[in-house]
C-alpha cells in the first residue's frame, strides 16, 4: 500500500477505542422496561385472581 | 462445585421462605415488598453506579436484569421438580398447587430473560437469535411448560390433571441441567457462568443485589399464586351439599 493510501485509511478509523460498543442506552431501558413491567403485569394478574373467599384449613 | 453448592443453599432457603409465605399472605406481601426496594436499589446500582464494561460498554448493564431471570426462572422450574416428585410420592394437594404456582412463575421469569437477552444479545452478537446450546435448550425448556400450563388447563378432573401434569413436570425437568450444562458442554455463543472470582468487584454487587431483588418477588408470586391454586382446589372438590341448591329455590 503507498503511503498516501495508508494516511487515507487511517484519516477514517473511528475515534472511538476498538472493540468498544459506544451508547445501546436504548438497549438498556427497553430492557429495564419490560422486566419492570413484566413483573408488574403478573403480579396484577395475581391480584386479580387472588381467592375472593377465605380459603378452608388444611 | 462451589456454584453447585451456592445453588442448593439457596434453594433450600428460599424452600423454608416458601414454607412459611404460603401460609400468610401477609408474609408473601412483604417478600414482595422487600423484592420492591431491593429491585429499586439494585437497578440504581446497576444503571448509576456501576462502571462501564471494557468491551460492551453500558450495554452490559442489561445482564442485571437478564442473569438474575435467569437464575430464578432456572430455581422456579427446579421447585417445580420436586413438587412433582412429591405429588407422585404423597398425593398431596399442596404439592399439586406448588408445582402449578411454581411452573406458571417459572415461565414468567424464563420468558422475561429470553427477551432480555435476545435485546442484549443485538448490539453484542449482531442478531437477535442465533440456535446456540443454551437459547436452544433454554427456548425447549420454556415450551415445555408452557405445554405444562396448557396441559393442567385442558383436564377438568383434578386428580388425573395432577398425575399427568406431574408425569409431565419431571419429563420438562430433565431439560434443567442440559440448559445449566450447555455452556459447559458444548461450544457456544453464551458466556460461561460467571463467579466472583471472574467478575470485577464493582460489578458484582449490583448483580448480587439484582439477584436477591428477584428472587424476593420470585417468592411473593409463588406464595400468592399457590394461595390462588388452592382455592380453586377446593372449590373443585367441594362436596355438592356445599353448593347452592337450585332446585329449592324454585319450589
Amino acid at each position: 500500500m503507498t503511503p498516501h493510501l495508508t494516511q487515507l485509511v487511517l484519516q477514517q478509523a473511528p475515534a472511538a477505542p476498538v472493540g468498544r460498543i459506544v451508547g445501546g442506552w436504548g438497549y438498556v431501558w427497553a430492557c429495564y422496561g419490560i422486566a419492570w413491567s413484566g413483573m408488574a403485569l403478573y403480579a396484577l394478574s395475581l391480584w386479580v385472581r387472588r381467592p375472593k373467599r377465605k380459603e378452608p384449613s388444611p | 462445585m462451589f456454584r453447585v453448592v451456592v445453588f442448593l443453599a439457596i434453594t433450600i432457603l428460599t424452600g423454608l421462605a416458601l414454607r412459611f409465605s404460603v401460609r400468610s399472605a401477609r408474609l408473601a406481601i412483604g417478600f414482595g415488598l422487600l423484592g420492591l426496594v431491593t429491585v429499586a436499589i439494585g437497578g440504581y446500582l446497576g444503571l448509576v453506579v456501576a462502571p462501564p464494561e471494557r468491551d460492551m460498554g453500558d450495554v452490559y448493564r442489561i445482564l442485571y436484569v437478564h442473569v438474575p431471570a435467569a437464575w430464578v426462572g432456572l430455581l422456579c422450574v427446579c421447585l417445580n421438580f420436586g413438587a412433582c416428585v412429591a405429588y407422585l410420592f404423597k398425593a398431596d394437594w399442596g404439592a399439586d398447587s406448588f408445582a402449578e404456582a411454581t411452573a406458571e412463575v417459572g415461565l414468567c421469569f424464563s420468558t422475561i430473560a429470553i427477551v432480555l437477552g435476545s435485546i442484549w444479545a443485538k448490539p453484542t452478537w449482531g442478531v437477535y437469535w442465533t440456535w446456540d446450546p443454551r437459547l436452544t435448550t433454554y427456548a425447549i425448556m420454556i415450551v415445555s411448560y408452557s405445554a405444562y400450563l396448557v396441559l393442567r388447563g385442558f383436564i377438568d378432573d383434578p386428580e388425573r390433571r395432577a398425575v399427568w401434569s406431574s408425569v409431565v413436570g419431571i419429563i420438562a425437568g430433565v431439560d434443567i441441567p442440559i440448559v445449566y450444562f450447555s455452556v459447559n458442554w458444548w461450544n457456544t455463543l453464551h458466556q460461561q457462568q460467571s463467579s466472583p472470582q471472574t467478575v470485577s468487584k464493582p460489578m458484582v454487587l449490583p448483580l448480587d443485589v439484582s439477584g436477591f431483588a428477584f428472587l424476593f418477588v420470585m417468592i411473593c408470586f409463588i406464595a400468592l399464586r399457590h394461595r390462588i391454586a388452592r382455592a380453586r382446589r377446593a372449590e373443585e372438590i367441594a362436596p355438592p351439599e356445599a353448593l347452592p341448591s337450585t332446585s329449592r329455590e324454585a319450589a
